[in-house]
């Protein structure tokens, strides 16, 4: 055996960087690929729901947007009473699970004693991942007759002869609803919005805390004017994921709406959104106009999301660029 | 101690008595006991872990915000024992401002980083608020830059100038003692030194206790220096004393770079 010589060294290197070249393109291509499938994946989607909703939007054009007609003997559609119900309970649902979150994810950081934290940080990611069917059947069989008996009479009684909003809270008690629906979405979104409130309040330095204690702020005063003003982006984007939840939540909306395909002023009045309108009418389908439109709808669905998400990015890019942050 | 007591006719604006601090179950004070004399500069030093931080966090109370530290004894400011737990912590720091080691604007513009520490214990117009404002900017030498760009964010500014904003904000709400904790060492030598001739100036109206590693830092701006070592304090006199003629051995092993 004779010794290496320092030449067939050089070489091998050579040859071990060629290798770790063509290791890393690999890599490189095979990531690609799979972020290419995802963005394959999404535009395919758009597209055969366009191709199937076609007959729908060809018979009935835009004005299938703003059309309060949905009636399968006459085989006309319109979207409007199922954006109705799909926007009015999200929203609903928004503004009633917002402050809640913001409260839990506050006390879970700020004012917690230590033994409490982990619990009941666990308690909240377990209601995030109780499945919806669950939220629904408890929704139609134990709270929506609650909620008819005890809750809903006493806020017609509050609320029912105030002007402009009294038509909120007209007509009969029956529990299922918008707002029962509302009601059932909010509990399904809080978890979600207050774990990501909570990381990201949790990324707030110490020391600037610190230094907002410094100056003598309460506890509140560092939340509102440090805390928040530090996380608006991760604040941001943790409700619009409540948001885009909501809006695509489909079984227990479907349980605990009514599923009229109307719209009443009213939010004891029964109504259906669009998610709750595919899943009950699909199976029954005939082919033709009305498979169409519910396609249709589907697209409606897939846009609406696509724009709440658009605005959400266009708000942290905004604030971001106020703040320097 | 009688030894540790400042040099008569000095009036104390703290008074500092068996004081001892705890991390859960580490004893990070040993029974300290000193005065921080009125409208003078007072100096910390020591090796890293030796609690001076730990006492300056005990002036104003930031401790409480961790469960698990706590501290016992006593802390006079006049008269009244800060470490009472009637005491109202929101006021002691209003009264008792700190700057922190690293610069930590709030995120938000440059004035309202200012204004804001004003307006939770003031109610003012929007004028008087203007010249608070610019007093505070004034007085810690930061006005002249950034009088033009009062609505950019604190965060744009360079470190050494968001150090000297944290110094504004925390004089704007015309605090008795200012604490220092290291306010130099995340910065520039120019930046330091514009600070320490800002703590200068800041003395003729203020008490000022600072933490520093730097020792040539202590000897030049303060009046007096508390070495410290291992939670308790060693020795603690007029600076020209403790660098010229140390009394204790440890002291003089610090300070002439022999450990720490």
């Amino acid at each position: 055996m004779s010794e290496p010589s320092a030449s067939a060294g050089i070489d091998l290197h050579a040859q071990q960087v060629r290798k770790f070249h063509l290791q890393d393109k690999l890599f490189h291509y095979s990531t690609l690929l799979f972020a290419v499938v995802v963005l394959a994946a999404l535009v395919g989607i758009l597209i055969s729901l366009a191709i199937e909703a076609m007959p729908s939007l060809q018979a009935f054009g835009p004005g299938f947007l703003w059309t309060n007609v949905w009636s399968v003997p006459d085989d006309e559609y319109g979207a409007l009473a199922a954006i109705y119900g799909t926007v009015v309970t999200s929203v609903l649902a928004l503004l009633i699970a917002v402050p809640i979150s913001f409260g839990i994810a506050l006390f879970l950081t700020e004012t917690c004693p230590v033994w409490l934290r982990r619990p009941l940080g666990t308690a909240i990611e377990l209601l995030a991942g109780i499945p919806s069917i669950v939220y629904g059947i408890w929704g139609l069989f134990v709270f929506a007759p609650l909620f008819a008996e005890y809750i809903q009479p006493p806020l017609q009684g509050l609320l029912g002869d105030v002007p402009v909003i009294g038509g909120w809270f007209s007509g009969p008690p029956i529990g299922v609803g918008i707002l029962a629906a509302s009601i059932v979405l909010a509990l399904m979104v809080i978890p979600f919005i207050a774990s990501v409130m909570r990381d990201v309040f949790e990324t707030v330095p110490h020391v600037l805390k610190e230094s907002a204690y410094g100056v003598g702020c309460t506890t509140w005063e560092v939340v509102r004017n440090v805390v928040l003003p530090y996380t608006r982006v991760g604040v941001i984007g943790g409700i619009m994921l409540g948001l885009g939840r909501a809006l695509g939540e489909t079984m227990a909306v479907t349980f605990v709406i009514g599923n009229a395909n109307r719209i009443n002023g009213s939010l004891f009045a029964p109504g259906t959104s669009i998610a709750s309108t595919l899943a009950n009418e699909f199976g029954e389908a005939d082919p033709g106009l009305h498979i169409a439109s519910l396609f249709a709808l589907g697209l409606v669905l897939f846009i609406l999301t696509f724009i709440v998400l658009a605005i959400s990015r266009w708000l942290i890019s905004r604030s971001m660029g106020s703040e320097g942050l | 101690m009688p030894d540790q007591a400042m040099p008569a006719g000095e009036n104390a604006a703290l008074q500092v008595r068996n004081l001892n601090f705890f991390y859960g179950d580490f004893k990070g004070l040993n029974n300290v006991n000193l005065d921080v004399a009125q409208g003078k500069v007072t100096a910390f030093i020591g090796p890293s872990g030796c609690g001076k931080s730990t006492l300056l966090r005990t002036f104003n109370r930031m401790y409480d915000l961790y469960p698990g530290q706590r501290a016992e004894g006593q802390i006079l400011f006049h008269g009244k024992n800060l470490l009472d737990k009637g005491q109202d912590v929101n006021l002691v720091r209003a009264k008792i401002g700190m700057v922190f080691q690293k610069p930590t604007p709030f995120p938000m513009t440059i004035y309202e980083n200012i204004a804001f520490g004003v307006r939770l214990y003031e109610r003012m117009s929007r004028s008087a608020m203007d010249d608070r404002v610019e007093w505070a900017l004034n007085k810690a030498a930061l006005w002249g830059e950034v009088k033009d760009k009062l609505q950019q964010s604190g965060l744009s500014l360079s470190g050494g100038q968001q150090q000297r904003l944290c110094i504004a904000r925390a004089v704007a709400v015309k605090p008795e003692i200012v604490l220092l904790d290291e306010p130099t060492s995340a910065l520039d030598p120019i930046s330091t030194a514009k600070i320490e001739e800002l703590i200068a100036e800041l003395k003729s109206e203020y008490t000022i206790a600072i933490v520093t590693h730097n020792m040539q830092q202590a000897a030049r701006i303060s009046d007096y220096t508390a070495f410290m070592y291992l939670g308790e304090l060693v020795e603690f006199n007029e600076t020209a004393t403790i660098f010229m003629r140390p009394e204790k051995k440890q002291t003089e092993d610090y300070i002439t770079g022999r450990f720490g």
